[in-house]
């Protein structure tokens, strides 16, 4: 591009930066490699401060994703900044005011420490928030109170980096403790706490006595710390305003002299808790608590820093609110409940990345970043640097606990990510690592799903989730310990049948100033979310160490206890082993973690809560109790087809040759929900189009084709009868009626009792219908006519096959995709879409979950992959925007940018969405129409399945992990106007009957039909008399109803006329329609298949 | 009933539906009716008249039945359903073949046309899967009576039993064997009906290929005949070589259009000037997009309210 800039000048010079002033060429190694060319900013850095159109354009174009990412993040950033001067005039008062009295409050003699809890009781009615270990008798040292060195507004609010929340505007302030109130060797057992507990007692007592009027006091642990309670005030409850939140919060933090204890003494690996039997064994206690005790003497410094930046960076606030959001979006905050990253260390490490922690020590991040710049570059060192490798920025030699991420900052002796542990870390990166692919995917902007989406619902978020009741006791270091603990049991437990363990804790809020706090706290349930590795989470045994392996076996049976066995494998080799079983009443992940919390943790069965296998369990229910698409009854259907295939290309006495055989089934893709024989119930024959070779001989008339078609058949009939694969074959008709669509298909049955359904597939149809859409003359409904017997032959005969074979390669790659499918299409049947909803776009819609998965990565688990689904439908606007699915992975930006189009054609041309509603386009289909024209669904129907959605999605933000499955699947009847009940007892006498002559219920066993072809039928015939004026609603199998819907539009009185579709009553002057004759005439049609008809409306 | 008689010009008939078990609410049908009088008028719309709003399982029986029994007036000669009478090309076909075969058998001729071999075609078709045809909701029929006298005869009866509160019940008294059933025997038969043996099929289908064979080497004599004809200046038109038939020399020719697409996409960027020009397309491209995602933006907050985290 370079060579080329001097011309550019002249064509536009507006737009163009002067060239020469190259930015300095950054250190990043890392970065660069997969940082996108866009990325360059040097040739614009110029302009970008220039005013004017063009300049606006350049940098939208050249900075940002794109310029619709760069207009929609100007409107977030805008939105979402609070208004900071507004906020300090209301605020400015309270706080100076807060300032003065902490400042003032009277000085306190040195007392023991437990007595001066008793006298600060006694006196002021407040408890002193001391840490466990609390202090005892026999402690040697005094607490005492003296007037703080220091108050300051810190944080957020002054550096001008918060992001608005929903909750109350938080203000952080800073009380500096004067070094005199502590001893040299403070920081050993908990000293420091103490004394910093009674110093916060002081204050709290101090603005309760004077100011309990206007403002309630509470303690509240900084970031889930339980060495470091803090005050929290807020106006009182008389004051609430704004939506029931009172509009401010002021935490008083506390706050050290750097220098008052050397960085050397509280460096990571520091023995500081010095109480004999504990013995310190425990790195990561240590840790904590010395990162605790520095990060106090650090909160001058950091502000500093941060101050420092803020100024440097003209984006660094942009890209600060940014990050704030982007972090809440996925649940992660500064407090160790919420993974330890927050804003605050989201601030400090872009700051240090500014300084910084490129290679050779040179910055990763440069001053003249843009707010996404800035953004996407922190995001990347997220997700692509390992700080398990410790990453130590001006400090050498400092030695950490394993496992846990490190970002030392040498300068002020703190690791940055010291509250973060191994599993929030490895979530973060992985969060990081998904934004970061969003971020450079070209084809989508992506944007609402970094920053509007709130992602952080476990159900959606997590494969499998696992409950385990724990006893909260104030005790820090005790909770820590049990954490690392039961992270490290699962995850040997486990190992690659996971990809992710995360444990989120409970945290607690705020507690009275009053009460002793942290004491009296029922059982809690710690949540451990699984995510599961698609491929390994089912196996059945687990390899352990060889039995040579003297010490590796011990440890193996230390661990695994009883259930480890030694086996002798088919390779020769002596293995410890485990074998789990394969009752599908409990997953393989379940029957370990059960097993192994109840060895290491003593945890009973009935204690574990384990979410996620009711899904796979009503698909088992309502799906033949085939769970996955390798199972023996897909493999049967595809042997048979195999089967069809040799005997028909072998096959003699016809005479064309056969190209090929292409399946359209459902059945055939592993998505068909009913595969197997149960409970009487016939899966729907396989659906399979053959194509013979071409020939110039095939007459050239429609009608005359089909006839061929049947001659056809019957021979190929004919010549199959003589193989013994196939018990019958059968000439079936279809469509007689219609001169224009296919008319004949060959039913095959295969030896197993599986039935294909041939039909030729002859392309000489579509050259003739469309030559009759293009005649003139023709009368626009036989045009309709003729154009939609050409959408069926395209459906049938041209993206059935693709979408099969696409479906099929897919369904191997993602193994949950045909589970998932086959859930929701129960779903949809329950629901009794299944009139007005084609199978295929229920499948499309699954797998763009599977191949667009973002904000997520690709489900592992049928519940994931089920509620994502439905999260996607419950956001989608139908109405304006179309589906876009990637299939074969070819989908680009012209591919998007076509299937766009197509869409604002199909909207501009239909308005009203009379024949589309919901519009899909894939790489393979860019025409968007094939599954959803003529009305699958129609309007209403299309919001009523996302009013479902949403009505899922609520239940599953309102109740998480509590959600009851079976109600999800059970339909609501009360928006019918009425409801037609099938006849339950004839049908499954019915059904019975076949079951029973097993032999006979073969093709020339015409009965076969099993109730659903009847209910099918039936509807059929109902919609094509009462169409468009009553919608009929109905479902597969399970369901025994038939929900009816009068057209509004109907239901008032017309002027007589003889396009009126619907039997009428004569009114007055106007004719009305005639509900009851109407309902008769549908009874009378149902006879024998329907019970009753209860009208609910009208 | 004391409701109107008449609705723009229609007598209204009320109907009594028979109650059934599934749904024993009482329930009237509305049945309206007058003479026949489409905008072209054919020698059997006289004795014709127009019914609006049959039930959906009426067939030629039930009207019958109403007129003959239930109104004991005219005699029916046939009755045109809507469903049926779209395909009227297939009717005017149909009396075309009938007036023909009558011509051909009256003067003996030896040839017949194409066109007219092309009329039988429609005779032959594929065995129907469904018993019982069903009509839609509100939908009309023609009834052509024996004569004038007995559809003025039937109106008036139709007249008087409006008039009379005693209600005609539907398809009362209908020998039902002589109906197929409606409700699930409906089903079974359709399910039974679907494959129909095989010799009924192969018949269609022979029957029907001989004549389109017929029909197919009819039009080629007409063809060879037009074109050994001379034209008006006295010139006959030499064509040779085989002739494809016609769907298949249009996928021949799309091939070719295609392919001669391709030949003159060539090189796209070989000048420089063809360089120059494209990045100034891309760039006016650039500008567009950019308006256009702002006035997309300015829509969204229309939709959606302000941008703003959930």
């Amino acid at each position: 591009m370079s060579n080329h800039t001097a011309k550019r000048r002249k064509l536009s010079c507006s737009s163009d930066g002067v060239p020469g002033l190259e930015q300095p060429t950054t250190p990043e190694s890392s970065l660069n490699a997969s940082r996108p060319a866009r990325m360059n900013i040097s040739k614009i850095r110029n302009t970008a401060r220039q005013p004017g159109h063009s300049a606006e354009m350049a940098l939208a174009s050249g900075l940002y994703k794109s310029s619709l990412f760069k207009l929609q993040m100007d409107e977030l950033i805008a939105e979402s900044r609070p208004n900071y001067d507004k906020h300090l005039a209301a605020l400015g008062d309270t706080l100076h005011e807060l300032k003065d009295l902490i400042e003032r409050l009277p000085e306190k003699p040195a007392k023991h420490a437990v007595e001066a809890e008793k006298e600060m009781r006694n006196l002021h009615g407040v408890t002193v928030p001391y840490p466990e270990p609390r202090p005892s008798k026999d402690t040697k040292y005094s607490v005492v109170y003296a007037r703080p060195t220091n108050v300051n507004v810190v944080g957020s609010f002054a550096l001008r980096t918060g992001s608005k929340l929903a909750g109350p505007f938080v203000v952080d302030m800073a009380v500096t403790m004067p070094g005199s109130i502590f001893q040299e060797k403070d920081y050993v057992n908990y000293r420091y706490f103490h004394k910093r507990a009674y110093f916060v007692a002081c204050i709290a007592a101090g603005i309760k006595d004077k100011k309990s009027a206007t403002l309630d006091v509470k303690y509240e642990l900084q970031d889930g710390d339980e060495l470091r309670p803090i005050i929290s005030v807020q106006p009182a409850a008389a004051a609430k305003l704004d939506h029931g939140y009172p509009r401010y919060r002021v935490r008083i933090l506390t706050a050290v002299d750097d220098t008052l204890f050397p960085i050397s003494r509280t460096l990571p690996m520091k023995v500081n808790i010095r109480n004999g039997c504990s013995g310190g064994n425990d790195d990561q206690e240590h840790t904590f608590y010395n990162s605790s005790l520095r990060s106090e003497a650090t909160v001058a410094l950091y502000h500093k820093l941060l101050s420092s930046a803020a100024r440097a960076s003209e984006s660094f606030r942009d890209a600060c609110l940014l990050g704030r959001i982007w972090l809440r979006q996925r649940g992660f905050g500064s407090s160790v409940h919420k993974g330890g990253f927050g804003g605050f260390e989201w601030t400090v490490l872009m700051s240090l990345l500014l300084e910084g922690g490129g290679s050779a020590g040179k910055p990763l991040l440069l001053k003249s970043y843009s707010s996404y710049q800035l953004f996407k570059a922190t995001i990347q060192f997220l997700a692509a640097k390992d700080l398990t490798e410790p990453l130590l920025l001006s400090a050498r030699e400092v030695s950490f606990p394993s496992a846990s991420p490190v970002v030392y900052d040498g300068k002020r002796g703190l690791n940055v990510l010291y509250k973060m542990t191994p599993w929030s870390y490895s979530f973060l990166r992985q969060e990081a690592g998904t934004t970061l692919r969003m971020l450079n995917e070209s084809r989508e902007d992506n944007f609402e799903r970094i920053f509007i989406f709130k992602i952080d619902e476990p159900l959606l978020r997590f494969d499998r989730l696992v409950t385990l009741p724990v006893a909260e006791h104030g005790d820090a270091n005790a909770v820590i310990q049990r954490n690392h603990a039961i992270y490290g049991v699962l995850q040997k437990a486990l190992g690659d049948r996971v990809n992710l363990i995360y444990i989120s804790s409970p945290s607690g809020g705020p507690s009275s100033v009053e009460s002793k706090p942290h004491r009296k706290q029922g059982p809690r349930n710690l949540s451990v979310g699984l995510l599961l590795d698609s491929d390994n989470a089912t196996r059945i045994v687990d390899h352990g160490p060889s039995a040579e392996q003297k010490e590796a076996a011990a440890a193996f049976r230390s661990f695994w206890g009883e259930r480890a066995e030694l086996r002798r494998f088919k390779d020769g080799s002596i293995r410890e082993s485990l074998v789990w079983s394969e009752d599908p009443s409990s997953s393989i992940v379940h029957q370990i973690l059960v097993y192994i919390l109840g060895r290491h943790f003593a945890y009973g069965e009935a204690d574990i809560g384990y979410i996620g296998d009711e899904f796979d369990a009503q698909l088992r229910n309502n799906g033949d109790g085939v769970l996955s698409y390798s199972s023996s009854a897909f493999q049967m259907v595809t042997d048979g087809f195999n089967a069809l295939e040799k005997s028909i290309q072998a096959m003699e006495g016809v005479p064309l040759t056969v190209r090929h055989l292409t399946p359209t089934s459902p059945l055939l893709r592993y998505t068909g929900l009913h595969v197997d024989r149960i409970s009487g119930a016939f899966p729907a024959p396989a659906d399979v189009a053959l194509q013979f070779e071409s020939s110039a001989r095939w007459p050239d008339d429609l009608v005359a084709i089909q006839m061929t078609k049947v001659a056809f058949l019957v021979k190929i009939g004919d010549a199959l009868t003589q193989n013994g694969d196939f018990s019958s074959c059968q000439v079936g008709l279809e469509n007689e009626q219609s001169k224009i669509l296919n008319n004949a298909f060959l039913d095959v049955t295969h030896v197993s009792g599986i039935v294909y359904r041939l039909r030729i597939h002859q392309n000489r149809e579509q050259t003739l219908l469309e030559r009759r859409v293009k005649e003139q003359g023709a009368s626009p409904q036989t045009k309709q006519e003729i154009a939609s017997a050409l959408a069926v032959y395209k459906r049938s005969f041209i993206h059935s096959p693709r979408l099969s074979q696409a479906m099929r390669t897919l369904c191997t790659r993602f193994p949950f995709l045909s589970p998932t499918v086959r859930l929701l299409k129960h779903w949809f049947s329950c629901h009794l879409f299944d009139a007005y909803v084609n199978e295929e776009l229920i499948e499309l819609v699954v797998l763009r979950t599977f191949t667009q998965p973002y904000p997520w990565e690709p489900p592992s688990s049928v519940m994931a992959g089920f509620l994502r689904t439905l999260h996607f439908l419950s956001r989608w606007n139908w109405q304006q925007e179309p589906m876009i699915v990637d299939l074969g992975g070819e989908l680009d930006q012209s591919a998007v940018e076509r299937i766009r189009t197509r869409f604002a054609a199909w909207r501009s041309i239909d308005p009203a969405m009379n024949s589309v509603s919901m519009f899909v386009g894939s790489d393979i289909d860019p025409d968007g129409v094939t599954w959803t024209q003529y009305g699958m669904p129609p309007k209403v129907v299309a919001a009523r399945i996302c009013t479902l959605a949403k009505a899922v999605m609520k239940l599953v933000r309102e109740q998480g992990l509590k959600l009851d499955i079976p109600p999800l699947f059970r339909p609501a009847l009360e928006p019918y106007d009425f409801v037609i009940h099938l006849d339950r007892k004839l049908l499954q006498d019915r059904s019975n009957s076949v079951a029973k002559f097993k032999n006979l219920s073969t093709l020339s066993d015409p009965t076969r039909a099993g109730k659903h072809t009847i209910v099918k039928d039936f509807v059929r015939d109902l919609q094509a008399c009462f169409s468009p004026n009553i919608l009929f609603f109905h479902g597969k199998e399970q369901s025994d109803v038939i929900g009816g819907l009068w057209n509004p539009q109907t239901l008032k009185p017309k002027s007589w006329s003889l396009a009126l579709t619907f039997s009428t009553q004569p009114g007055e002057a106007t004719v009305s329609i005639n509900r009851v004759a109407m309902l008769n005439e549908i009874s009378r049609l149902g006879l024998g298949v329907i019970s009753r008809i209860d009208v609910q409306n009208g | 009933m004391n409701k109107d008689l008449e609705i723009s010009g229609y007598i209204v008939l009320p109907l009594q539906l028979p109650s059934t078990p599934s749904f024993p609410t009482p329930a009237t049908h509305y049945l309206y009716l007058r003479p026949h009088e489409p905008r072209i008028p054919d020698p059997d719309t006289p004795r014709s008249l127009f019914l609006v709003n049959i039930p959906i399982d009426t067939t030629e029986t039930h009207l019958r039945h109403l007129f003959s029994t239930q109104l004991s007036s005219g005699r029916i000669e046939r009755v045109d359903f809507e469903s049926v009478r779209t395909g009227k090309k297939s009717d005017a076909a149909k009396i075309a073949l009938l007036q023909g075969t009558n011509i051909a058998k009256g003067k003996k001729r030896k040839r017949v046309t194409a066109d007219e071999l092309e009329g039988r075609l429609d005779e032959f078709s594929l065995p129907s899967t469904w018993d019982r045809q069903l009509h839609r909701s509100g939908s009309h029929a023609v009834v052509v009576f024996v004569d004038k006298a007995s559809m003025e005869a039937s109106l008036k009866a139709a007249r008087k039993a409006a008039r009379k509160s005693s209600a005609i019940i539907w398809g009362d008294g209908i020998d039902e064997s002589r109906l197929p059933r409606l409700g699930l025997q409906r089903y079974l038969a359709h399910q039974r009906a679907c494959y129909p043996p095989r010799a009924d099929l192969l018949r269609s289908v022979n029957e029907y290929m001989n004549v389109f064979t017929e029909v197919a080497e009819a039009r080629k004599r007409e063809a060879a005949r037009r074109a050994a004809e001379p034209d008006e200046d006295g010139f006959v038109t030499v064509t040779s070589g085989p002739k494809l038939t016609s769907a298949a020399g249009e996928e021949e020719a799309k091939r070719l259009i295609e392919k001669q697409k391709k030949k003159e996409q060539g090189f796209g960027d070989f000048y420089r000037f063809q360089s120059r020009e494209k990045r100034k397309e891309r760039q006016i491209e650039l500008l567009k997009r950019f308006d256009e995602d702002k006035k997309k933006l300015e829509e969204m907050k229309m939709r959606k309210g302000k941008i703003r985290p959930e």
